[in-house]
């Protein structure tokens, strides 16, 4: 993916912002946040051996099923997973060390136009790319009603999330979980 | 002279890789790291450009010409406060800010904090000649990252001339000599790009003033669909108009509050955009789902805060939480019947029908509340014309921002179909300040 404004020889920032469509790889001591999650999914891969680690922020399951090769791959969950696992490797990653934990995929609303709830989806599609390749779900927090903001460490590969202290209608309240 | 979303698309890609090309040179002269924001194109008349120039204070600019691809005017504006902190991140010690040109120096941190204190600044002061020398170097840095990035995307040359430094109060000296501004009531398509350096908000507005028959070759050039005629952008404007007027209304009506439209905007913004936009503000969201001509998603958002004042307004004693079920209640009856008026006012400039869902509350963050909405739109649209509106009771320290995003297919059937001449008999009453986003 073309990081735009990057220079080369630049220092390496603490924290870089994942945004929507959005894949980062790092084998630096790299904070990787996406903030605001609702139905959007964080893939957070990391192989804590070479201390290698990536975030993706997907926005929609399947790129094989939107036809031809997408030409953003962070967009969607399957091809995101493939992309964030090629460019750690090349970074020095061990296939089989990699690990995953994902957070996200809430259905904020109930428009009878979204069906069965496109967080769902996004998470069931995480999920089985994941086992087609192989790569162990350690960790999830996903689905509800709820925004998540997440923070992960790719060296060590905690990942954090954050939950807004509004009103959550299905009483799963605010806090801070580590996975 | 015609356009569509493709030529459009192309239009954003130069402003981001413009800014991003920018972006990069600043971080290599400044040491600091320098990042792209959000990035739009705006739709606005001329004398909203003029209004623009006119309101919030000082200003200083840096301004090109150009020819080759695209002949004309380029100009990079930043209000007195970031220009301001852009001195203060490049001269360090050497930036005098006790010179006049900074004479409220001491708010300088207060306003990093977003507060527009810099409208308040007495006279236009001078900027010195280390700090004008110094904004015409980041003025011209920005602007052949722009030039440079549009002649990448478009495969093409095109030349500038060396910078002019131009700072006022007024629109006058920075469209002094400028042929090529838009008339007061014609359309223009402006730039409005952001960078961040070393966590703060470094603003500035990127303006294009194009040769006309150059512009239109372009868009022609370009444009890969029948499209819709540049004229009937006016359409958007009056759609913003009356949603916007009828919201207003609406508040006044329902809350007694004395409200006025503090901004409207049109903007073209990737998808991915709209939620960040939002970030992570906990917000108070009600969502509608529109369905005619056109179709798609408007949102309300109030801060928790102008929330808490609806409540109080709207019902006869406060309740212990403004945001229990007599509260959330109240809020959603207030933007359902704002829902209503905002897409009755786009109906009625359209000549069209447009129902609308039930609504749907939620307390989060704002780009939490957004994304599900981006992802309806799914893999079919990469653009959104998205109507910015902000409409506040300043006494009561109440605001709501509105966002509506219709599907692309119908905005532009319902444009096309539009007739511009009718529309003009209506009542033109754009009577307010465009503020800076």
């Amino acid at each position: 993916m073309k990081t735009y404004g990057s220079e080369p020889g630049a220092p390496t920032p603490q924290q870089v912002q994942v945004g929507i469509s959005e894949f980062v790889v790092t084998d630096a001591d790299t904070t990787l946040k996406s903030y605001g999650l609702g139905s959007c999914l964080a893939v957070a891969l990391y192989d804590d051996q070479a201390e290698v680690g990536g975030l993706a922020h997907v926005m929609l399951p399947s790129g094989d099923e939107a036809g031809s090769e997408p030409t953003n791959p962070g967009k969607f969950a399957d091809t995101a997973i493939r992309a964030l696992l090629r460019r750690m490797v090349e970074e020095g990653a061990t296939y089989t060390d990699v690990e995953a934990k994902i957070s996200g995929g809430s259905d904020m609303f109930e428009f009878e136009s979204f069906g069965e709830g496109v967080g769902i989806r996004n998470v069931e599609a995480a999920k089985a790319e994941l086992e087609k390749l192989g790569v162990p779900l350690v960790a999830e927090d996903v689905g509800g009603k709820k925004g998540r903001t997440v923070e992960f460490n790719a060296t060590t590969g905690v990942l954090t999330i954050t939950v807004a202290d509004g009103e959550v209608d299905d009483g799963e309240g605010a806090g801070v979980t580590e996975l | 002279m015609r356009l569509d979303t493709t030529a459009l698309g192309t239009f954003h890609e130069m402003a981001r890789e413009g800014a991003g090309i920018a972006a990069g040179r600043l971080t290599g002269i400044a040491e600091v790291e320098a990042r792209v924001g959000i990035t739009k194109l705006n739709f606005v008349r001329g004398n909203e450009i003029r209004k623009e120039l006119a309101a919030g204070g000082e200003k200083v600019a840096v301004r090109v010409e150009l020819s080759g691809a695209i002949e004309g005017h380029s100009m990079v504006v930043f209000d007195a406060d970031s220009a301001r902190r852009v001195l203060e991140t490049l001269l360090g010690e050497e930036f005098d800010d006790t010179a006049p040109a900074v004479a409220d120096g001491e708010d300088a941190a207060v306003d990093a904090t977003g507060t527009d204190a810099g409208a308040d600044a007495a006279a236009p002061a001078e900027f010195d000649e280390l700090s004008q020398s110094a904004m015409e170097e980041v003025g011209q840095i920005i602007n052949s990252g722009f030039v440079d990035g549009w002649a990448d995307v478009l495969e093409t040359a095109i030349d500038m001339t060396t910078p002019q430094f131009v700072q006022g109060t007024d629109p006058e000296p920075f469209l002094d000599g400028i042929d090529t501004t838009p008339g007061e009531e014609d359309m223009a398509i402006m730039f409005r790009s952001q960078i961040e350096a070393v966590g703060e908000a470094i603003g500035f507005t990127h303006y294009l003033f194009p040769d006309h028959d150059d512009f239109a070759d372009l868009l022609d050039r370009l444009r890969e669909t029948e499209g819709i005629e540049y004229d009937k952008l006016v359409g958007f404007d009056r759609m913003a108009q009356r949603g916007a007027e009828e919201v207003a209304d609406n508040i006044s009506t329902m809350t007694g509050f004395d409200t006025e439209i503090e901004l409207r905007r049109l903007n073209f913004v990737p998808m991915a955009a709209i939620p960040q936009e939002l970030g992570n503000r906990q917000l108070i969201a009600v969502a509608f789902e529109f369905e005619g001509t056109p179709s798609g998603y408007l949102v309300f958002c109030f801060e928790e805060e102008s929330a808490a004042t609806v409540v109080e307004g709207m019902l006869p004693s406060a309740p212990d939480d403004a945001f229990g079920e007599m509260g959330q209640s109240a809020i959603k009856e207030l933007s359902n019947i704002m829902a209503s008026g905002f897409l009755d006012g786009w109906a009625n400039v359209l000549d069209t029908n447009i129902d609308h869902t039930p609504p749907e509350y939620s307390h989060d963050l704002g780009a939490a509340v957004m994304d599900p909405i981006v992802l309806q739109f799914g893999d079919s649209q990469e653009f959104a014309f998205v109507f910015d509106t902000h409409v506040q009771a300043a006494e009561r320290g109440f605001d709501v921002e509105i966002y509506a995003i219709p599907d692309e297919d119908d905005l532009e059937r319902a444009l096309s179909q539009l007739d511009v001449d009718r529309i003009d008999d209506e009542p033109i009453e754009a009577d307010f300040p465009i503020d800076e986003a």
